[in-house]
C-alpha cells in the first residue's frame, strides 16, 4: 500500500513540476492551437490540390499529366521535413507571411500528393458505364463529371480522406523545425527546462492521441451518415 | 435517318467492324443478330459515337457526326440508348434518374420533366416507384426505368445494346413487352439482342453481323426461313 502511495505522491509532484509550475501548460494549450491551425488550413490546401492534381492526371492533356507526374513523384520521394524545410527557408525565405501559414503551405503541398492520388482511386472507381450513361443522354464530360461520378466517388474517397487527414496531423508534429510551438515543440521545450524527459512526452503523446480520437469518432459519425443515404 | 459509310473499326491491331454500310430509315426497326464477338454491340455504340471511328462516315439526319465540328453532345439528344447493365445512376431515385438530363440540358423545366417523368413510368408500369432508388428494384424494373430516361430526352432513334442479356429469365418479357409496344408507337430503333423470338415478331428488318460485316439483311421472314449466307444458316442453327 505504502509503495503505490510513494509511486502517486512522485507522480504528483512531477506532473506538478512539468504542468503546472510557471503555467507551463500554457505553453501545451497554445501548442494545440497551432497544430489545429496547421493541420486544418493544411487539409483544406491539400484537397484543392489534390483535386487540381486528380483531374490533371485523368485529363487528356499531356502537359497537365506531366506536370501532375512530376509533382507527385518529387512529394512521395522525399521526406516531408526536407519539403517543410525547403518551403519555409527557402521559397517562403523573402515572404512575409505567418509562419504558421507557410507551414500549412508546405504540409498541405504534401498532403496534395497523397490526397490527388486517393481521389483518383475514388473516380476510377466508379464505374464506365455510369459515365457511358451520362454522356449518350447528351451530358457533355463536364457535366457527366460533375452530376454523376463525383457524388458516388465521394462515399468511396470519405474513408480514406479521413485517414490522411489524421496522418497530416501527426506528421504536423515537425513544425519545430521551422520555430513554430506546436504540441511536440511545447513538450519538448517542458523536457528540456525540467530536465525531465518522462512525463512532458507522455503528455504529448496523450495530447495527440486524445486529439486524434475525437476527430476519429466524429469523421466516423460523418461516415455513418453517409452510409445511411446508401442503405437504400 | 442513320447512313452508315464505309464503317471501320479497330482497337489497336484488331479489326473489329471492317467496313459496313447501311442505310436506316424513320420507323424502321432494325434488329442485329450475330455471335459474340462479331462486331455487332460496337457497330451500335459507333452510332453515337460511344466508339470513336477508325475509317468511314456516319450520317444522323443528313449530318456527318463523326467530325469535330460537330456537338456530339446535341447529336446524342437524339439517340436515346439503353445499356445492358443498365448503368442507371445508384445516387438518385427513380424520377432524378429520369429528369437529370432533361433538366440540365434546359429541354425541360423541372415541372414539366417531373410531369413527363410520370408518364414515363406510368407507361412502363413503374409509376409507384418515382421515389425508389435503383438499388430497391429489381433488374426488369431497372432496365424499363433506363428506357423511361432514355425516352425522357424525346429522341428521334432509340440504341438497345442487349437490354436483356443480363436479366433472370423471368424478367426478360416485360422488358421486351416495353420495347414492342414502343415499336408500335413508331420510334425508330437499331435492338442488338439475341432474343430470336423477338426479333422474328418486331423487326422491320433484321442484320446478321460476323466478323465485322453485314453478312445478311433482310425481312425476319427472309433472314429467319430462308437465309442466303452459309454462316447465317450456320448461326440460326445453333440458336433456334
Amino acid at each position: 500500500m505504502t509503495g503505490i502511495s510513494v509511486w502517486f505522491a512522485d507522480f504528483c509532484d512531477l506532473f506538478y513540476k512539468c504542468f503546472i509550475k510557471d503555467d507551463r501548460y500554457r505553453l501545451l494549450v497554445s501548442g494545440v492551437g497551432v497544430t489545429i491551425k496547421v493541420s486544418l488550413l493544411a487539409v483544406l490546401i491539400g484537397i484543392l490540390i489534390g483535386m487540381l492534381v486528380a483531374m490533371s492526371n485523368l485529363s487528356r492533356n499531356k502537359l497537365f499529366k506531366a506536370i501532375g507526374g512530376i509533382y507527385t513523384d518529387v512529394i512521395r520521394g522525399t521526406p516531408s521535413v526536407t519539403q517543410l524545410m525547403v518551403i519555409y527557408f527557402v521559397f517562403f525565405a523573402s515572404v512575409n507571411l505567418n509562419k504558421w501559414i507557410i507551414a500549412a503551405i508546405a504540409f498541405g503541398v504534401n498532403s496534395g500528393a497523397y490526397v490527388s492520388e486517393i481521389i483518383r482511386g475514388g473516380i476510377l472507381s466508379v464505374d464506365h458505364g455510369q459515365t457511358e450513361a451520362g454522356r449518350s443522354l447528351g451530358l457533355n464530360a463536364f457535366q457527366t463529371m460533375t452530376r454523376i461520378v463525383i457524388p458516388q466517388a465521394v462515399k468511396n474517397i470519405f474513408p480514406a480522406l479521413c485517414n490522411e487527414f489524421i496522418v497530416l496531423i501527426k506528421e504536423t508534429a515537425i513544425v519545430g523545425y521551422v520555430g513554430l510551438m506546436d504540441i511536440q515543440k511545447a513538450g519538448d521545450f517542458i523536457k528540456s527546462a525540467t530536465y525531465e524527459p518522462g512525463m512532458p512526452l507522455f503528455g504529448t503523446a496523450v495530447i495527440y492521441y486524445v486529439l486524434i480520437k475525437i476527430l476519429t469518432l466524429t469523421l466516423r459519425q460523418v461516415e455513418n451518415h453517409l452510409r445511411k443515404s446508401d442503405a437504400r | 435517318m442513320i447512313e452508315v459509310k464505309n464503317l471501320h473499326k479497330k482497337f489497336g491491331g484488331l479489326t473489329v467492324l471492317n467496313g459496313i454500310d447501311e442505310h436506316i430509315s424513320q420507323g424502321e426497326v432494325v434488329v442485329i443478330i450475330g455471335p459474340s464477338g462479331s462486331g455487332k454491340s460496337t457497330f451500335l455504340r459507333c452510332l453515337n459515337l460511344l466508339e470513336d471511328v477508325t475509317e468511314g462516315e456516319i450520317y444522323v439526319d443528313n449530318e456527318l457526326i463523326n467530325t469535330p465540328k460537330v456537338n456530339i453532345n446535341v447529336v446524342r439528344q437524339k439517340m436515346g440508348m439503353v445499356f445492358q447493365q443498365f448503368n442507371l445512376f445508384p445516387h438518385l431515385t427513380i424520377m432524378d434518374n429520369i429528369t437529370l438530363a432533361p433538366v440540365l440540358l434546359k429541354k425541360m423545366t423541372k415541372a414539366e420533366a417531373v410531369k413527363r417523368g410520370q408518364e414515363l413510368l406510368e407507361r412502363v408500369n413503374l409509376a409507384e416507384k418515382a421515389d425508389a432508388y435503383p438499388a430497391q428494384l429489381s433488374g426488369g424494373q431497372k432496365q424499363r426505368v433506363a428506357i423511361a430516361r432514355a425516352l425522357a430526352m424525346n429522341p428521334e432513334i432509340m440504341l438497345f445494346d442487349e437490354p436483356t442479356s443480363a436479366l433472370d429469365p423471368e424478367m426478360v418479357g416485360e422488358v421486351l413487352d416495353v420495347m414492342k409496344d414502343l415499336a408500335r408507337s413508331g420510334m425508330t430503333m437499331v435492338i442488338v439482342t439475341h432474343e430470336m423470338g423477338f426479333a422474328r415478331e418486331v423487326a422491320s428488318r433484321v442484320l446478321f453481323i460476323d466478323q465485322g460485316v453485314v453478312m445478311e439483311s433482310g425481312t425476319p421472314q427472309e433472314v429467319f426461313s430462308n437465309p442466303s449466307n452459309d454462316r447465317t444458316k450456320l448461326f440460326l442453327s445453333k440458336v433456334l
